[in-house]
Parts: C-alpha cells; structure tokens; sequence
C-alpha cells in the first residue's frame, strides 16, 4: 500500500495516532538539535541532524519497574500503559530496534521488553529528511509504516497490516517515486563497511593489546558511550522496599565501568580500563557476529557525538582499520 | 509508574521459599536447607545455580549444593562474601526469601555416565561440585570409579567436612583433601600444598575418564595442565564451571559474558574446549 500525503496530511495522522498511543515525534530544541520527546511537547521537527536519544530506550528505558512483590510474596506486574508509537526513525534506528528484538524476545523471552514492543507502531521518517534537507536512505523494515519526504510531500508505504489501517482513506501514492527512493539508497554508502573491515582485523587478533591500553588511557569513564548506543542491552537489577513491599526495577549499566563484573568475592574478569575498553569494541564487532551473525553496531554514530575525547566506536574503528590492516 | 496488577508472571518473578534449616559449614559459611513455599520439587540439574533475594536486597546467584535426588529440599552451600550473602546468613529457619531458576546448563550427566571421573573443587567450589558427588553417590552404578580431590586454605576453611569424612570412609569414592597451611595442632590428616600435587602421581585409565573442574580463578590453569600430563587431551574430557556475576540469570543483563558466551545461559558448566581460547574465560 502506497499513499501520497501533504504536510497537512501528515499531521492529520499523527493526531489520529496520539489518540490511542504514546506518541513520540521528532521535536525540536531551543539550541538547534533535536530529540524523540512526546508528541505536542514542542516544535515538530521533520528535517535535521540524527535524533541523539535513542529511540530503543522506549521499549528498553533507562530505569523501569518490572515488579512489585507484596509483603504476602505475591508478584504484581506493572499494568499495561498505552502503547507507544514511534515517528522519525531512520535506517540505523530501525537496524538498533532490530538488533534488540532479537536480543530480548530470543528465548527465554523478556517479557517486559516483548509486551511493550508488540503493541508498539513504529513509522520511520527517511528521503530528504537529513540536515539540510539531505537524503536518508530508505529503510525498507521492522516498521510499520515507512514516510519518505519529496518534494515537499510525503510518500507512505504501509509495511505491515496495522499501518496499512492507519493510511487508509489518503491518496495513492506514485510507484515510480518509490522506484526512484530505493535507486537513490542503494547508491548510499553506509560506514559499516569501516566496521566490517575492524571486525575482521579483530577476529584476526591483528590488533594488539598495546593498542587498546592507548585507547583505555584516553576514556574519562563517563559511560556516554554506553548510554547513547541504542544496541547496548546490560542492565543491573535492583530490589527495594517500598510502602507496598519489594519494587525490582532494573537499570541501565555500563561494561565501561570497574563494578560491571566485579564479583563479590572480589575477582573481577574485566578489571583493568584496557580489558574494558577492549570488551566494549570486540563484544559489538566481534563476539555479536559470533553469536548473533551480524555486527551489534548499526553505525549510527551516537557514541561518536557522546564522546568527549574522541573514542567512539566509528572513530576506534577506523584507527584500527589505519593502523592494522 | 503504572500502579501494580496481579496478572502475568515475569522471567524476572522470584518463587516463595521457607528456609528448613541453617548449619554453620566454616567462620563463614552456612548451609542453608530450602523447600519452595508450595512444596513443589526445584527441579534442578547438578552444576544449575539460582537467583536468590530478600526482600529489599537485590538477588545474588548461588549455586544448588544438593543432588535431585534428594527430594524435598535443595541445599545452598553460601559464604558471607556480600550484602545479600550476609542478610542471609542473619536469617533462622522458618523465614522465608524468594528464587528464581534453576538457571543454567547443567554438569552433562550424559557424557559422564560409565566413565571414570575426576572430581576436583577447591576452595567454595565444592559446593556445586557436592551436588555431582550426592548424585553420583545416589546413582553409584551409573558411574565407573569416582574420585574426589579438595583443596582448601587450611583445614577450618575446608567446607562440608561431614560430608568430607563420610565420602572418603563410605567405600564409594576415593577421596585426597589438601590444605594450602596446615596448623601444627590440627588434626586434618590430609596432605599438604597444591591441589595439582594430588593429580600429579595419579595411574588413571585417561582414555575413559572425565575430569570435572569447580575452584576459584586462578586454579584452572595449573589443575588443566596436570590433567594435559595425565594423558585427559581429547574432547569432552575436562568440564569447568565458570562463575561470574550473573544478575538476571536469563542471558540479558550482560554481566556474565565471556566474549560471545553468556555464562548464566551457555554455562556456568561447559567443555573446556568450548572456552579455553576465549579471552577472561580461564
């Protein structure tokens, strides 16, 4: 199904979702950038610079309740909130979400990441919707709904049945735009090629340990890498009492830091910022191949602008594509 | 936050447990006996751990210390290392805490059937390593000769010495304990030094026995090479077990990853050949 909508249209639509979603929209703010934040929260923004928060903490958010245990020993989960529904995302995006359904719905299931994400409706926003109106190649999956901008229109191709209901009744769409929309991707180069090239190196053990305690001697260990990458899935579980018995919530963690696996008898496999740092690269270029069959970094370059001193892994990457291949 | 409803179980919902009994095990370790609060069995593998909690503690892994075959209870052998490792050791029988699992591959039983087994543990890691020992003590037949070798700081570091006593004197195993220290008033009559100095003079039939391996870190690697040098070099030979710090148990929170592996999942028992090229496996 392919629909045709104007800017109008497109609101029309968005207001249709908000009613029965929690809908998140590209929003802009006061200093220029731009974030995922709650529909009619701010200045809808549908060209600019990559969205920095990451649109998997959605499904997948920095602190969350996962239950509450009575004082009886009785297991409450949270109730069910309105589903949420997602519009702006971009290829790398849609690549992260992937990634982390296949994380988490992989058995034994998450059962709280699962039942957020199969209520969800996910729209991505590609075509001349970059900064300065560049092109964002199309996406193609994992989303309902694909919006491409043209010339100042919108082309809508429903991916799935529930999107398809929500273009019902707008006009058809022009296949030969289409045509045109996935010409142009194809011709896009993508930075993963960089990353493959330092995953082979590593699985080659070409890089050399001197090389990571240089890059560890760098690392502030602010964990921003780890905050900002939509891929990155560890989380610390944590009870606490409340007037209503025992909340377990779990937390975003980061493999940057010492505690990340310091046991209690004291041993601590990654206990040195080298062993860290190493694990963080090698465990997305590397171990996730092994494990997953695809890289678990959709080189969406979020680390690369989070990190203050320049060791981001598009950045580690290519320092180890120079200097080892 | 949403307000809470009873409707779903998560994989992230502890089970009720009573506590049976607590026995003082060495200055500081206990052995705590557990039935689940609806009197249903674990169900549980040797080598499998669980996540334990109390309220308003964050849950801790524990290996299972009891066989299966011991119906009605399972046993968790636990030193007062941390947090929720001491909250535990302040609680008397009747009070209750919850679990989560079994969790985990377990020691595969199937590959040691008819074999003869090296059983080797040092330090806290004869708690795991106990369940595997009760279950081959309870199914004698299924296995061909047993051993069992121990190492321990000094002789009130040795953990389970009851059992210890019973195992080398009830005629089903062989049994060689070693202390790092021996104080001169002791009564231990085991020996002294390294627990590779056990393995080094042993006449084994290696081409049919498997090694099973349960101690702190820095134990693998000299205990590997004995085994190498009594002739233990073909695949499927030698299990390790590998703890880490599994905090969800379900191979999502990360904390327990050996590169590719998730030890709560892929573990805490495997091959060696599964993980001895692995970096920070051993």
């Amino acid at each position: 199904m392919l629909k045709q909508l104007n800017y109008d249209n497109l609101l029309q639509l968005l207001e249709t979702i908000s009613t029965d979603y929690a809908l998140q929209v590209p929003t802009l703010l006061a200093d220029g950038t731009r974030l995922l934040a709650n529909y009619g929260s701010g200045e809808l923004s549908l060209t600019g610079p990559p969205l920095q928060r990451k649109p998997t903490s959605a499904f997948f958010p920095q602190t969350e309740l996962l239950l509450t245990i009575d004082v009886e020993g009785q297991v409450h989960l949270p109730q069910p909130e309105k589903p949420v529904a997602l519009f702006g995302l971009d290829r790398t995006d849609l690549a992260a979400l992937t990634f982390l359904d296949r994380f988490f719905c992989a058995p034994p299931a998450d059962d709280i990441y699962q039942r957020k994400r199969d209520r969800a409706l996910i729209i991505s926003l590609t075509g001349s919707a970059g900064p300065e109106r560049s092109f964002l190649p199309l996406t193609e999956d994992n989303c309902d709904i694909e919006m491409s901008a043209v010339n100042g229109q919108y082309l809508a191709l429903g991916h799935s049945e529930l999107g398809q209901g929500f273009l019902d009744g707008f006009a058809d769409g022009d296949p030969q735009q289409l045509e045109d929309l996935r010409r142009e991707s194809a011709q896009q180069v993508s930075p993963a090629e960089l990353l493959q090239q330092a995953s082979r190196l590593l699985s080659e053990e070409r890089v050399p340990d001197r090389f990571w305690k240089e890059i560890a001697d760098k690392c502030i260990l602010c964990s921003g890498c780890n905050l900002a990458c939509p891929t990155c899935s560890c989380f610390g579980v944590q009870d606490r009492q409340s007037g209503h018995g025992t909340e377990r919530s779990r937390v975003w963690d980061s493999c940057q830091l010492d505690a990340f696996m310091r046991e209690a008898s004291g041993h601590n496999p990654l206990g040195s910022e080298q062993l860290r740092t190493r694990r963080r690269i090698h465990h997305k270029l590397v171990a996730d191949v092994e494990r997953w069959g695809e890289l678990g970094c959709v080189a969406c370059g979020r680390c690369d602008r989070a990190c203050p001193v320049g060791i981001g892994m598009l950045a580690v990457a290519e320092e180890i594509v120079r200097r080892f291949n | 936050m949403s307000q809470p409803s009873q409707t779903e179980t998560s994989i992230y919902s502890p089970r009720p447990c009573r506590l049976l009994s607590v026995n003082k095990l060495t200055p500081q370790d206990k052995l705590f006996r557990l039935q689940l609060r609806d009197g249903s069995e674990l169900q549980h593998q040797p080598g499998q751990f669980i996540q334990l909690s109390i309220p308003g503690l964050t849950d801790a892994p524990l290996s299972v210390a009891s066989s299966p075959t011991r119906n009605g209870y399972f046993e968790l052998g636990v030193r007062k290392a941390g947090i929720l490792t001491s909250a535990l050791h302040r609680l008397q029988p009747g009070e209750q805490v919850g679990i989560r699992g079994p969790f985990g591959r377990p020691f595969q039983l199937d590959d040691l059937r008819g074999k003869q087994l090296l059983l080797i543990a040092g330090g806290c890691g004869l708690a795991p390593l106990r369940s595997l020992i009760q279950y081959c003590q309870d199914r004698r037949d299924e296995f061909a000769t047993v051993q069992i070798f121990y190492g321990a700081r000094s002789p009130q570091d040795m953990l389970f010495q009851q059992d210890l006593s019973a195992w080398q004197t009830g005629g089903s195993f062989n049994c060689r304990y070693t202390v790092d220290k021996k104080p001169v008033d002791s009564c231990f009559d085991g020996e002294t030094g390294l627990i590779t100095n056990l393995l080094n003079d042993l006449q084994i039939d290696a081409a049919n026995s498997c090694a099973v391996i349960v101690g702190p870190p820095t134990m693998y690697r000299p205990v590997i090479s004995a085994l190498r040098r009594l002739g233990l070099n073909s695949e499927k030979q030698i299990m390790v077990s590998l703890e880490r710090q599994m905090r969800c148990g379900v191979g999502k929170c990360g904390h327990c990853t050996i590169e590719h592996l998730y030890c709560c999942q892929d573990g805490p028992i495997f091959w060696l050949e599964e993980v001895e090229h692995l970096r920070g496996a051993l």
